[in-house]
């Protein structure tokens, strides 16, 4: 199913070089000329009022949301020729978890793309699959319904998925949304650890509070991007200000000045 | 002594061979209609056949001056006529502010009252067209007319169907359960998307003979509700659903076979309504007896222990 994948990459690429990508629903733009290069090894949050276009970004990086003009390169390549080395966590929310199906069928889920056409996961996906589980912490119920699950091991295991697929660029949707604190921090540690490695993080977050913490870069959208860079250099108060309108929601620590 | 099964009349073996196949393929089928609450789509698809069924009926009369009614003729009438609906009712949503299911309803009215006039106006032609009698059998269904012709064509469109959903498991699967995903991965989910509607189709239009159009959508989605009760597993639903329908469309047959005044359609679809509601009432862990019971033991458990249960 993975038609003309190129796992073949200069280091020097950047994962993800976005330029005047513009997007639109019906009539609405979602994307207006957006802008954005990210190096590999990136830790990214993109932050941005409700109708931003942040889910829509990461689609278009992904290549499944078709682009109205502007160019997306992954890796150096066409996201259609990247996708053995880019893996998506979509919103929690976005499926039904009373689907029939168990924890370990999800993240065999992620083997799929490198499976192709009719072939079905066999053991050796079974082992990437429960090796992935374990670092989520949630081998122990592979075989769980997924319907019985808590909100932070949805989560789990949506990222036990990605990690399946042992990808370079990973785009994940406010993986942080809704799950408990200890959920929180595991998921913060497994992007510091990617990110570690050298893995590209681009990800939706709400939590403007939290940002500095968990990431090391922030992508400020708003149907453009208007500013991407370090925490230090972009993630402040003159930027957010003008990135809410204004409204900078309270309780929002660490901010430089502007 | 001879066994029962060679007292069989042979016409009701070719019907019982055909609801049976008609039961066990829409089970299946139907749980993607079920998990991807296209019911009403189903709905549609079997609505607009009867326009397809009857509009095919007077075309190829008017260009051969023969009427036939053979499924070879029928079920391509009502294919056209279920993916024309499909297509209308997305254009129809995509290019006004109609939302899916209110364009679907227009397009079920549409065909649907179509096919119900220009079935009158067949009815109405003096002189007679020979062989117009038992269209209307359509809208109700009558099993009892299936002809051997007509059991090979059951045969070939519902195996047919059955083999591309067993090839295109896994897709079909992750396409159902996470769209988004799938897409993500290369899967071409407008492909897919068509695949699902066509099995859909496929499986109604091998349907409308036994059940007719309008009680076709119980024979897609009763089944796949039962048999969702009892698993959470997508694979033993699709086989337990495949059953469902198959012990409701034999039974249809033999017990209209056995009471002259017992229609077989509205039959079959009691039996898999029946199947259905005690699969509500017994099924383990979902089911409304299984509920009440759990929900009985947590308010009896002391407010203290029951605290932290998760």
């Amino acid at each position: 199913m993975i038609q003309g994948s190129d796992l073949n990459f200069r280091a020097d690429q950047p994962a993800l070089d976005v330029e005047g990508l513009t997007v639109t629903y019906g009539k609405e733009p979602a994307l207006w000329n957006a802008d954005l290069r990210l190096d590999r090894g990136s830790l990214a949050a993109v932050v941005g009022p409700n109708g931003a276009g942040k889910s829509t970004l990461l689609k278009a990086a992904l290549g499944v949301v078709p682009r109205v003009s502007g160019r997306v390169r992954v890796l150096g390549e066409d996201p259609a020729r990247r996708r053995r080395l880019v893996a998506y966590v979509p919103q929690r929310t976005s499926v039904d978890w009373d689907f029939p199906t168990s924890v370990l069928d999800v993240v065999l889920m992620g083997t799929y793309g490198q499976l192709g056409w009719f072939r079905r996961p066999g053991r050796k996906e079974r082992a990437l699959a429960l090796h992935s589980l374990e670092q989520m912490e949630m081998a122990d119920l592979a075989g769980r319904q997924i319907a019985e699950l808590s909100g932070g091991q949805q989560q789990r295991v949506f990222l036990a998925r990605a990690l399946v697929q042992d990808a370079e660029v990973y785009f994940m949707d406010e993986p942080f949304a809704g799950v408990d604190a200890v959920t929180e921090q595991s998921i913060a540690s497994l992007m510091g650890h990617l990110a570690h490695r050298g893995k590209t993080i681009l990800s939706v977050h709400h939590d403007l509070a939290t940002v500095p913490r968990y990431f090391e870069h922030a992508v400020l959208l708003n149907r453009a991007v208007q500013a991407v860079g370090t925490i230090k250099e972009v993630f402040h108060r003159g930027n957010l200000d003008r990135l809410y309108g204004g409204r900078v929601p309270a309780g929002v620590p660490d901010l430089a000045p502007s | 002594m001879s066994a029962p099964w060679v007292d069989l009349d042979p016409t009701l073996v070719v019907v019982a061979a055909g609801t049976t196949t008609v039961g066990a393929v829409s089970g299946a089928l139907g749980c993607f209609a079920y998990l991807r609450r296209q019911g009403l789509v189903g709905d549609v698809v079997s609505h607009s056949a009867l326009l397809g069924v009857v509009g095919a009926f007077v075309l190829v009369h008017a260009i051969t001056g023969s009427a036939s009614r053979s499924l070879f003729i029928l079920v391509p009438g009502a294919l056209v006529a279920g993916t024309a609906a499909l297509m209308l009712a997305r254009s129809v949503s995509i290019r006004t502010r109609l939302n899916d299911d209110a364009s679907l309803g227009v397009m079920l009215s549409i065909f649907f009252g179509g096919g119900l006039f220009l079935l009158r106006w067949v009815q109405r032609q003096s002189p007679p067209i020979a062989g117009h009698t038992g269209l209307e059998d359509y809208i109700f269904g009558m099993a009892a007319a299936m002809t051997r012709a007509d059991l090979w064509m059951i045969f070939a469109l519902g195996g047919g169907a059955l083999v591309v959903l067993f090839l295109m498991w896994k897709e079909l699967k992750v396409f159902t359960f996470d769209p988004d995903f799938a897409r993500s991965q290369g899967l071409p989910s407008r492909l897919l998307d068509t695949l699902l509607m066509g099995l859909l189709v496929a499986g109604v239009v091998i349907g409308i003979q036994t059940v007719g159009v309008i009680l076709m959508i119980a024979l897609l989605v009763t089944p796949a509700a039962a048999a969702r009760q009892w698993t959470s597993s997508l694979s033993t639903m699709a086989l337990l659903a495949a059953a469902f329908g198959a012990v409701a469309g034999a039974g249809g047959a033999l017990l209209s076979a056995s009471a002259a005044s017992l229609p077989t359609g509205p039959v079959v679809v009691l039996l898999a309504t029946t199947i259905f509601l005690l699969s509500l009432l017994l099924a383990p862990r979902r089911g409304v007896i299984a509920r009440a019971r759990a929900r009985r033991v947590l308010r009896d458990v002391p407010p203290r222990a029951a605290g932290g249960a998760s």
